[in-house]
């Protein structure tokens, strides 16, 4: 039976089994021998880099004389290589980061960093520090975006973050004692995500004991007795253990702390050439031919080995690389096990087997279904779940089929969970293909998560593959054809212009709301300056264009888009930008025919640059304008608490104001403002006159019609007079102003005889107006019998409460709405109400 | 009235600085912010409250948090403040918020000021505050100057992105009508007759409530100002907003008259318990009478008053457009009696406007008793009246009687107590502007085309779009807004946007319009500002000085 074959592959340690199935074999690679080589491998099926051991001795004729570093794929396929012939001596570390770039270490501390087109990352710099730069780099030790180095003098150096753009050498505390410089037989770290401080923490194994390092603390970790020294180390993937290798032969695992957990006894004292954790529940050991791997049971599983091989830990197992191939040795997920184990009779494996009776039209397949009836979907499930672990796609197949058959009983099943499987293993089938060659498990997947695998794809320029996961995903599938379109540009430094723009706008349009600003920025980053501005063209939202357009020098366009855009905001930029990289006459000529962009300039300079203002309208020929600022500057001057005291300020506000006048007096269409500003000149030199005088302050800044009324309030009649025939104030405007003068200083004598002058050319209402407004009721007496229009006699009348001869003057003018009005004005008052009521009758008006 | 979706707008926006700090504000945005954050809940979080101003900071806090609009003249406080810390010697920590953006514009001068750096610059997204269930306000109090005078549109940006924002979370709304203010100066010109908009008029509705002495609310505590809130949550305001102040009175008087009715029986005859408790619940709404009587009582010390009874016959006057003279003298008379200058300046533009502007000779002549009146300062304020075309030589005849009569603004026998048209809200004049919404709505722009030719400002082709046929909208809400949601008894909703303002009285109207048998559509309005005539023609008094 075909369940016996798959469990025939398992090995069995303690109660739990393991399998280690091919990912790649044989590996595309051709004439590679680990064993003369550095090499490196990214976790999740990364890539590897390979370079040749300068410490072993080079074959002439089976290698090249010129070393190289070399990139593949997980499934052997190179990627891409270059010469290696950086200085600083041997090549100590060799690792890919978690976004892989690959770093390199060599002797002298200096770290170069590639991409995995083999490209160097400028700059490279040490990781030791400015004083310790004589020192040497004995061993290396990473962790996700960061290493820890140690020194020949036993110092000990930290990176925490590759990632970051200036990534900062640190010095830890030393090890040792000041003097002493004995150097550690091996290091580990503790990775910062798992230590309480957030920084990491090394373990370093010195003599006989281990001590703990940290920025600046050093702590001594005691070791059970007869332990030390320990020959390797190595902490588990999530940072709670530490698996190493006694002097004496003893595999032992220890808390970070060190305290002892587990040891087995190996055959061998020597130490393991590789240590390394398979998930969290066994530790592999491996020496020349041999791989051992020890759980927490007495018996170890053995593999043989004939070539040498590589050991990559993941997250839920270990790759194992070797010249010819690559497996995935891992523990066999409970699913698996529950179907595939030799005689089980869990419902999943009764399911599976139905299936194959099925298949086989046998009538055992309904008997199967009958006999597990009540737990189905837990078979469904357990199927579902073996298929996501399988590499075999045959296998993931039958099982998702047997899946589906037990599905179609099974009422209370999550739909969905089949399809979005399939949907996951099209992805991981996709990306484990030899030619893509990146094999990960789907617990890998899951935790590397698909947007971070698209990214990983399109760094290594497959951008078809990402684009249609991104698509099958329901992924946004702009990052992808943004990075595509930016590769594509770099890539065809030959294709001309057009024809490229055109390859690109294909492209682009398939994304809504990509930005095309962001892409002619790689253009002009690539000194593609035309096929930017081409690209920009097409960019819709302004406030990228702009930006943009001013980078790459098209300030026109920038100020021409940034007008239309309507957005106040972009003209700005727009406009602080060309003026501050051209000369102010130029720049004026090229706002002056924009308008938004002038009044803006305008708007702003009002507020701040008032010199430079005036340059403006100066050179554009707006003399009112200047004028205007020049008027408003006069004012500014009498703001100055100087100037209001009679000081001789006056001088320059006034000269500030006749030269706005002559300015105005320049264009005909300003004769007006002129005028003002000339009788404004005129008032100021006679309100500075009354002010010495009156020795009062209160004249300046008040208008010619407050003026003459504070005149007439001191009595000062003939000031006042004067200032009339100065401003040539009408005859109808002084009489106003005199009468509420008057009214205001109470004088009703004056106002009498102001009102016998002669007959006011306004008539005598105002005079009835100021009196009531007074509330000096006998005084307006005197002037409402002189009010021609009865209408405006009757109201008077009523307005101080005289209703019968408001009546009567109404009933003179025969106006019943009047009438009507008055009436509600004396509603309270019942008597005056019923006078109006019989006028009205006796007008006939309703 | 729709009432769908403006609530939804009560967002609340924190700002990310933690501990102590001292919090000074623009004092412009001192009452939308009040919509939205309640002072209380500051002070529970150890946040100091300031206005800017030109006066340094007085605080102990080492944080200082400026919660400003992005207006370049707000940017000389900010600097004066920092610069005087600064040689005080005192060290804070700024930070920056800019309502509703940053703004280049204010960055660069904070960097001419040499400040910038010493700032931690933000962005407090406040484009739409809701003023009731019907109506947003985007804040934007200058709006119309800046752009008819200074030529800065940055409202009709931060507009746009309103409205955008509106459509995201009022998905419904499926018309847009965007009225500009210009082409309609006319009505808020007028003083508005209705109960709310006549309190805006004489008391001043800021965001929502009036400030009074305390006595007028019958509070007997001497000098006290109270805050009397005004909106649709008092049941018996949003019965009696939108009639004419006159209804207004009668209603109040009513509902006073049978409240004491039913006490006297009450107190004399013997009731059942339900009666009883009908009784009680009438007495329910008796502190919301008593507040409207008080208001009522205090408003018609005003309406009253000769002069105001003077100036709207002047108004509907000026209106009419049949006795230039009268007018003319009116105008002349009022600056030589010196009365308020906005006063003066409010009928100044509707006689301008209704006259497409004054013969120079008149031109010239008022502006010229105007400067002597109030002084040579305000050749400022005219020359913004001038560039808006709110105050100019008349250079063509004008259109306004062929306007007032095709659109039928003036309406003589207005019933205001059961009105049948729009115009009760000005006592017989139609406001233009919702004169032409109801055209909108009812048959769309097409029949009244050559009469939006006469009006001022361009037409531009999305002005007169196919309104009834196809809600522009259409192509951006897909296949599903086809459907005439009218049919399906559900009516449409329509945003009214009023760009450069809306006065109390149009808001009246267009309620009045949607309350109408027969109407397919709610409304929601949109405005830069709640405006009056008052505000609005105070934005352009300017003094040179």
């Amino acid at each position: 039976m075909a369940n016996v074959s798959v469990a025939a592959e398992w090995q069995l340690l303690g109660d739990r089994y393991y399998r280690k199935p091919d990912l790649y074999h044989p590996l595309r690679w051709k004439h590679i021998d680990l064993s003369r080589n550095k090499v490196a491998c990214a976790p999740f099926g990364g890539p590897i880099a390979l370079i040749r051991d300068d410490s072993k001795i080079v074959q002439l004729y089976a290698e090249s004389a010129l070393r190289k570093l070399r990139i593949f794929n997980s499934a052997g396929v190179p990627l891409s290589e270059t010469i290696w012939k950086n200085p600083g001596g041997r090549l100590i570390g060799l690792s890919w980061t978690d976004d892989q770039t690959l770093v390199c270490i060599v002797q002298d501390g200096t770290v170069y960093r590639y991409t995995s087109h083999a490209e160097l990352l400028e700059p490279n710099f040490s990781i030791l520090g400015q004083e310790y730069l004589d020192e040497n780099v004995v061993e290396c030790v990473f962790w996700g975006n960061g290493v820890v180095c140690v020194t020949d003098a036993c110092k000990v150096f930290s990176i925490a973050d590759f990632k970051s753009k200036n990534p900062r050498p640190l010095r830890l505390a030393d090890p040792a004692p000041e003097g002493i410089e004995e150097l550690p037989h091996c290091v580990a770290v503790i990775e910062p995500q798992y230590t309480m401080s957030g920084n990491v923490e090394v373990l370093l194994a010195i003599g006989d004991g281990v001590v703990m390092v940290e920025e600046d603390e050093v702590q001594p970790l005691p070791l059970p007795p007869g332990d030390g020294p320990l020959q390797k180390m190595v902490v588990s993937g999530d940072g709670r253990f530490v698996a190493s290798f006694t002097h004496d032969g003893r595999m032992a695992v220890y808390s970070t702390r060190l305290e002892k957990i587990f040891e087995y006894e190996c055959e061998s004292a020597l130490p393991p050439e590789q240590l390394a954790w398979c998930g969290l529940d066994s530790v592999l050991l491996y020496w020349d031919d041999m791989l051992l791997m020890v759980g927490p049971s007495d018996e170890p599983v053995r593999y043989l080995y004939d070539e040498p091989i590589v050991l990559i830990p993941e997250c839920d197992g270990v790759r194992i690389l070797s010249n010819s191939s690559i497996e995935f040795l891992q523990l066999v997920p409970n699913s698996t096990v529950s179907i595939f184990k030799i005689g089980s009779t869990s419902p999943a494996a009764l399911l599976y087997d139905a299936l194959d009776h099925f298949d086989r039209r046998s009538a055992k397949a309904d008997e199967n279904l009958r006999l597990i009836r009540s737990s189905l979907s837990e078979a469904v499930e357990a199927c579902v779940d073996a298929a996501g672990h399988e590499f075999d796609v045959s296998r993931q197949r039958t099982l998702l089929r047997a899946a589906s058959y037990g599905q179609a009983f099974c009422s209370n099943f999550h739909r969905d969970r089949i399809q979005e499987m399939c949907k996951t293993l099209r992805v991981l089938n996709a990306v484990r293909s030899p030619e893509i060659g990146i094999p990960l498990s789907i617990q890998q997947y899951k935790l590397l998560t698909p947007s971070v695998l698209i990214g990983r794809l399109i760094n290594a320029h497959q951008h078809l593959l990402a684009l249609r996961i991104s698509d099958y995903l329901g992924m946004n599938q702009e990052v992808v054809i943004m990075h595509w379109a930016c590769s594509k540009i770099t890539a065809s430094l030959a294709i001309p212009d057009a024809t490229l723009l055109e390859i690109l706008l294909d492209k682009l349009k398939l994304c809504k709301g990509i930005s095309y600003a962001a892409v002619a920025a790689h253009a002009d980053k690539n000194g593609r300056r035309k096929l930017a501005a081409m690209l920009v063209e097409h960019e819709p939202r302004s406030s990228k264009q702009v930006p943009l357009l001013l980078s790459i020098g098209e300030e026109d366009t920038a100020l021409i888009k940034a007008t239309e855009s309507g957005d106040t905001d972009l003209v700005y930029l727009v406009l602080f930008h060309i003026l501050q990289k051209r000369q102010p006459l130029e720049f004026f000529g090229m706002i002056q025919a924009r308008t938004l962009a002038r009044d803006l300039f305008i708007n702003y300079a009002r507020c701040y640059k008032h010199e430079f203002l005036k340059d403006f309208f100066l050179s554009t020929g707006q003399l009112q304008e200047v004028a205007f600022l020049l008027w408003k500057e006069s004012w500014e001057l009498g703001k100055n608490p100087m100037a209001s005291k009679g000081s001789p300020l006056h001088g320059p506000r006034i000269k500030l104001t006749e030269k706005a006048q002559s300015l105005f007096a320049e264009t005909k269409e300003h004769t007006f403002e002129s005028k003002a500003a000339e009788e404004h000149a005129k008032l100021l030199r006679i309100q500075h006159e009354l002010e010495v005088t009156t020795k009062q302050a209160i004249f300046v800044d008040s208008s010619i019609s407050d003026t003459i009324r504070t005149c007439i309030v001191l009595g000062n009649h003939r000031a006042a007079m004067k200032v009339k025939t100065e401003f040539k104030v009408s005859e109808k405007r002084w009489y106003w102003l005199k009468i509420f003068a008057l009214a205001t200083i109470r004088d009703w004598e004056a106002l009498e005889k102001f009102s016998k002058e002669k007959r006011p050319p306004i008539g005598y209402r105002p005079f009835v107006e100021a009196c009531i407004e007074a509330d000096e009721k006998g005084e307006s007496l005197k002037y409402i019998p002189k009010l021609t229009d009865p209408r405006e006699r009757a109201e008077s009348y009523a307005r101080i409460g005289m209703a019968k001869e408001a009546a009567d003057a109404a009933s003179q003018a025969k106006d019943g709405e009047l009438l009507g009005r008055l009436k509600l004005t004396f509603a309270q008052n019942a008597a005056a109400s019923s006078i109006f009521d019989t006028l009205r009758d006796r007008l006939g008006v309703s | 009235m729709g009432s769908r979706g403006c609530v939804r707008f009560r967002g609340i926006y924190v700002l990310p600085i933690r501990g102590k700090k001292c919090l000074i504000i623009d004092p412009k945005l001192g009452g939308s912010l009040s919509s939205i954050i309640q002072t209380s809940l500051l002070k529970e979080h150890g946040v100091e409250l300031r206005h800017l101003s030109a006066e340094p900071i007085q605080s102990d806090c080492t944080k200082v948090v400026f919660l400003v609009r992005s207006k370049i003249d707000l940017m000389k406080f900010i600097c004066s403040n920092v610069h005087n810390d600064i040689s005080k010697g005192l060290q804070r920590e700024y930070h920056v918020y800019f309502v509703p953006r940053r703004a280049v514009v204010c960055e660069k001068v904070l960097e001419d000021e040499k400040v910038h750096q010493l700032m931690t610059i933000g962005e407090y997204p406040l484009y739409v505050v809701p003023l009731d269930e019907d109506v947003l306000s985007f804040e934007l109090d200058l709006a119309y100057k800046e752009s008819q005078v200074d030529g800065d549109t940055s409202s009709l940006w931060h507009i746009a992105k309103a409205i955008h924002k509106l459509e995201m979370v009022v998905p419904e709304i499926n018309t847009l009508i965007l009225l500009d203010r210009e082409v309609d100066m006319v009505t808020p010109m007028c003083s508005q007759l209705t109960y709310e908009g006549l309190i805006d008029e004489f008391l001043h509705i800021n965001n929502g409530s009036v400030e009074l002495d305390a006595s007028i609310m019958g509070v007997q505590q001497e000098g006290k100002k109270i805050k009397v809130p005004l909106n649709s949550s008092d049941k018996l305001f949003k019965e009696i907003r939108d009639l004419n102040f006159e209804v207004v009175v009668q209603i109040l008087r009513q509902k006073a008259t049978s409240m004491k009715q039913d006490y006297t029986e009450m107190t004399t005859t013997t009731q059942t318990v339900s009666e009883l408790k009908d009784f009680v619940k009438k007495l329910n709404s008796l502190p919301e009478i008593t507040r409207h009587i008080n208001l009522a009582q205090h408003l018609s010390t005003f309406t009253s008053k000769p002069s105001f009874l003077g100036q709207l016959d002047m108004e509907h006057t000026i209106v009419e457009a049949q006795s230039y003279d009268i007018c003319y003298e009116y105008i002349e008379e009022m600056i030589h009696k010196q009365e308020p200058l906005v006063n003066v300046l409010r009928l100044l533009i509707l006689f301008s406007v209704t006259n497409s502007g004054l013969p120079k000779k008149h031109f010239d002549y008022l502006r010229r008793e105007l400067l002597h009146s109030y002084g040579f300062e305000h050749m400022a304020t005219l020359n913004n009246l001038e560039k808006a075309g709110l105050l100019k030589k008349q250079e063509t005849k004008s259109n306004w009687l062929t306007i007032k009569r095709a659109l039928q603004l003036v309406v003589d026998d207005t019933d205001t107590a059961n009105p049948n048209d729009i115009a009760y809200v000005f006592s017989g004049y139609a406001p233009l502007s919702i004169r032409l919404i109801q055209h909108a709505v009812r048959s769309g722009w097409r029949p009244i085309e050559e009469i939006l030719k006469l009006l001022p400002g361009p037409h531009s082709e999305t002005k007169r779009g196919r309104f009834s046929s196809s809600p522009s909208f259409d192509t951006l809400q897909g296949a599903s807004a086809n459907i005439d949601r009218a049919a399906d008894g559900r009516r449409s909703l329509v945003l009214v946007v009023f760009i450069g303002g809306v006065t109390f009285a149009e808001i009246s109207a267009l309620r009045f319009l949607t309350a109408q048998e027969g109407m397919a559509y709610d409304m929601i309005i949109g405005t830069t500002k709640i405006v009056s005539g008052h505000n609005l023609a105070e934005t352009f008094v300017e003094k040179l000085g």
